[in-house]
């Protein structure tokens, strides 16, 4: 027994009283059964579980700190409407906003924030942390860190392009589908059962060993496959537009399709585009990454996130974390972008009061 | 009418708040009730007064963002608005029941009818299933609907609207309740159908001496069917009298202005010469959709600075008929002409200028306009687009056609439709149909969906606008009331056809066709006996009947 032990259960037993006392009944339940388990976790794990334990919740606390923070910058700096929109904000999305801000500034200044260029060899591979290297070297030597940030750049970049791209023609076939129906309605509709019925990621691979790994081709591919879904939803979304009256008066006004689309049809429809957006970028992330892995990706020596799980892959097995620390990348981006999403659907559908 | 028997539903001070832009703000100010068992007491106001609120209230249940601040509501010695959820829960639907306006999206499509009636006994074991089955199709029965037996073992869908509003007030009936809310049962109806399902509600709850609070925001049908009339304003009362005394002598300016809304009437213009062309020509019209087929044989005259109103029930065709005109829906047979020229049967073969000329004025203002665009720029794009107008012209002009609509253009140029209130958003739609400078507007029930003080308005705008501008406006409605006030012409359409047209004077002066009697005296009059006697006259078992004929 020592102070921090007794410390802990103390902490954690008077919290439980004081939520039961002023009937915050989650909170005591949450801290109640956390005391609990922290028996059971004490007497197997021993204080070392309880350590463990406390820099969690205070990680976790930490989490809930910036995103609390961040959200009440966001909405310092943004006009009135934005300002609005954000104090609906859960602490969830404000911490996947601050998480993709991040990203963003590691992104934009790598070659400022990186110490070492991402080809550039500085010791010998598979070197362990030092004062140099924050997280060690890789498999040919070159700084692990430094190969993160410009991953940022590489494999983020690319997955928004080709994003972009799958929204650009899913999004304009899908309002112009919905404006002119008939047979180009039918035609589009059964093109793209075609294309959505061939699993994505074997066909991105079948087309890239057809086409060859170019940059541009990747992009492309990556775009056309997954702009189906957008299709059918902004097909689906625009068709709930196309009925309204407004429509009805424009087109009775003379307007062209395209003054139809860019000013009547997609002003009333960004909402669960944006909302898709968030979701479809995942998907094209984790494609691209899974690309790289594979080797048909990005191609060496550019960083790339994926490709970096694999250099390091045999690292696992001395028991090192290194290779997971670009899969952690991804996955915090993925967890953020919904958290995110998840806060803009749950506006977009009216769910609000 | 009534016996009055205790005091069943007492409130006291009820006030509501509601909650927008992360603020409560009060939407009822205090309101007083006492209602008596067997007593119908009819809540009248605009909308916006928060009837339907109060109408709730009286359940115990706020809506959604919506919470009972303060007051109290005591149903039948049981103070509601300290009661557990439970506990409230357990008197709606067995002693407190609800009527809602749309029958059809209040019932459940998937279930048929008399399972969805039997629910609520079985649930709270006042009736078995197939006792509460018997029980139904007796309801049925009493609130005369066709073959009382069967129709409960249909789906919503294959009954038609005012058929569904009876099968509702059984449903409500199911437990015998001691209290009914209805909040505008009739609204959404045809004047033929809304005359079976008053009469029907008025039977019942004289029959089972049910207590009853009637949402309404028209005065002739409240006339019928309360003992008592409150009057709101706002979320406050503004009086409260017994339905003789409120309709005779009202005391308040504003009941007094609600009752005066009726009495617009524009001076009926002459006829136009034979020999003068008159600007749109229906001829013959034929039309379907699909295999379907909706209207036939349709003709009639549109002429210069006239105002020809279309009347019929829904589905009578006249709303297809003005697809017909704009070309949104090419006539199979028959031709529509402009100024003696035939138009293209497809609004897409029309010229810019023809399309220029014909106009449209929508119903529901919410979904014609885009809500994403500034009203400047709504009403800025036709004469954009007609007359290439730019820059400080364009300001200008836009500048012009809020001031002709009365809205203020340094306010409203730049806002969103959706801060706008009904009536705005209407005057919006009037101005964009302006804006392309048309000589010839179809007005699509422009008024059905504001209240009637509003509604006014936009008929003394749209008459004001027609004299200035020499508009002809073809006037599509289902309401009587405004074909009166502002109509030259009028055509009476049923299933497509037209039955009888004429002026206005001729039209509403006897001798009528059989439909254009039926639809005549089907609108509610002030007159608080006015329904037994048109029932008397028609003969009660056929009402039904007589309204489906």
């Amino acid at each position: 027994m020592n102070y921090f032990v007794i410390g802990y259960y103390a902490l954690l037993i008077g919290g439980s009283c004081l939520a039961a006392h002023y009937r915050k009944r989650e909170v005591f339940l949450i801290l109640f059964s956390l005391t609990l388990a922290s028996f059971v976790m004490g007497i197997v794990g021993g204080e070392n579980a309880l350590w463990a334990v406390s820099i969690g919740a205070g990680l976790l606390a930490l989490a809930a700190g910036t995103a609390y923070s961040f959200r009440e910058f966001l909405i310092l700096i943004a006009g009135p409407l934005t300002a609005r929109a954000l104090r609906t904000a859960p602490l969830t999305a404000a911490f996947g906003m601050f998480v993709i801000f991040s990203y963003a500034v590691l992104g934009i200044f790598a070659p400022i924030i990186a110490p070492y260029g991402e080809a550039e060899v500085i010791s010998q591979s598979f070197a362990p942390a030092d004062e140099n290297m924050l997280l060690g070297a890789d498999q040919l030597g070159r700084d692990m860190f430094s190969r993160l940030v410009y991953g940022a750049r590489n494999t983020v970049g690319l997955a928004l392009v080709a994003t972009a791209i799958a929204f650009f023609i899913g999004a304009i076939l899908g309002m112009i589908a919905a404006v002119k129906q008939g047979w180009f309605d039918q035609i589009m509709g059964r093109l793209i059962d075609v294309v959505m019925s061939i699993p994505s990621l074997i066909f991105a691979l079948l087309l890239l060993s057809i086409l060859g790994t170019n940059l541009i081709i990747l992009v492309i591919i990556i775009g056309v496959i997954y702009s189906p879904r957008v299709y059918r939803l902004t097909r689906a979304v625009a068709g709930n537009v196309v009925v309204m009256d407004y429509i009805e008066a424009a087109k009775l006004r003379g307007e062209g399709m395209w003054y139809l689309i860019r000013k009547e049809i997609l002003p009333n429809s960004t909402a669960p585009l944006i909302a898709e957006f968030g979701l479809e970028f995942c998907f094209v992330f984790l494609l691209v990454a899974g690309l790289s892995f594979l080797g048909l990706g990005i191609q060496p020596p550019t960083a790339d996130w994926g490709s970096m799980v694999r250099e390091n892959a045999t690292l696992i097995s001395f028991g090192e974390i290194t290779p997971l620390i670009p899969a952690a990348a991804i996955a915090l981006l993925t967890v953020a972008v919904n958290m995110v999403v998840d806060w803009m659907l749950y506006r977009s559908s009216g769910l609000k009061e | 009418m009534a016996k009055k028997g205790n005091v069943l539903l007492k409130i006291e001070g009820l006030r509501i708040e509601a909650y927008a832009d992360e603020k409560w703000f009060e939407i009822v100010h205090g309101v007083d009730m006492t209602l008596h068992r067997g007593e119908v007491m009819g809540l009248i106001g605009e909308s916006g007064a928060g009837k339907s609120t109060i109408g709730l209230a009286a359940m115990g249940f706020a809506r959604d963002g919506c919470r009972i601040s303060g007051g109290s509501v005591e149903f039948d010695g049981l103070e509601l608005t300290t009661t557990s959820e439970t506990d409230r829960r357990r008197l709606r639907g067995s002693r407190i029941a609800y009527v809602a306006q749309s029958a059809a999206a209040s019932f459940n499509p998937a279930h048929k009818l008399i399972d969805q009636h039997t629910e609520a006994p079985v649930h709270y074991r006042i009736r078995k299933r197939m006792e509460s089955q018997e029980d139904a199709m007796d309801l049925y029965e009493r609130l005369r609907l066709p073959n009382p037996r069967e129709i409960g073992f249909r789906y919503p869908h294959q009954v038609s609207g005012g058929q569904l509003q009876r099968a509702m007030t059984a449903m409500a009936m199911s437990c015998r309740p001691d209290l009914i809310i209805f909040d505008e049962p009739t609204t959404a109806l045809d004047v033929t159908t809304q005359i079976e399902v008053l009469a029907a509600i008025r039977d019942i709850v004289d029959q089972f001496n049910t207590a009853a609070i009637y949402i309404t925001h028209d005065l002739a049908v409240v006339a019928q069917m309360a003992d008592v009339i409150k009057v709101l304003l706002k979320g406050d009362e503004v009086e409260e009298a017994d339905t003789k005394s409120m309709l005779e002598n009202p005391q308040e300016d504003y009941t007094k202005s609600l009752w005066a809304v009726r009495s617009f009437r524009r001076e009926q213009k002459p006829r136009p010469e034979e020999s003068a062309a008159p600007v749109v020509e229906v001829k013959n019209v034929d039309a379907s959709y699909g295999p379907v087929k909706v209207l036939e044989d349709v003709s009639f005259d549109v002429h210069a600075g006239m105002t020809v109103a279309v009347v019929g029930e829904s589905g009578s065709g006249k709303s297809t008929a003005a697809r017909c005109i704009t070309g949104l829906l090419p006539p199979t047979s028959g031709r529509v002409l402009f100024q003696g020229e035939e138009l293209p049967a497809s609004y897409l073969k029309r010229s810019k200028d023809q399309l220029r000329q014909a106009q449209m004025i929508y119903q529901m203002a919410d979904t014609a306009l885009n809500p994403k665009v500034r009203i400047g720029e709504i009403i800025g794009r036709p004469a954009e687009f007609y007359g290439g107008l730019k820059g400080t012209d364009l300001k200008n002009r836009i500048d012009e056609l809020l001031d002709m609509i009365e809205l203020d253009p340094s306010k409203f140029y730049a806002r969103y439709p959706p801060e706008l209130s009904g009536g705005q958003k209407q005057r919006v739609g009037i101005a964009r149909a302006l804006a392309a400078e048309p000589t010839f507007i179809i007005c699509d029930e422009v008024t059905s969906a504001l209240d009637q003080l509003v509604a006014e308005g936009i008929l003394k705008l749209l008459d004001r606008l027609q004299r200035d501008l020499d508009l002809a406006y073809m006037f599509i409605t289902h309401d009587l009331a405004t074909v009166r006030s502002i109509a030259d012409e009028v055509v009476v359409m049923k299933q497509g056809k037209v039955v009888e047209q004429g002026p206005k004077d001729v039209m509403f002066k006897p001798p009528h066709h059989p439909y254009t009697d039926l639809l005549l005296s089907s609108v509610p009059e002030m007159d608080p006996e006015w329904l037994s006697t048109l029932l008397e006259e028609r003969g009660v078992d056929n009402v039904g009947e007589a309204a489906s004929t």
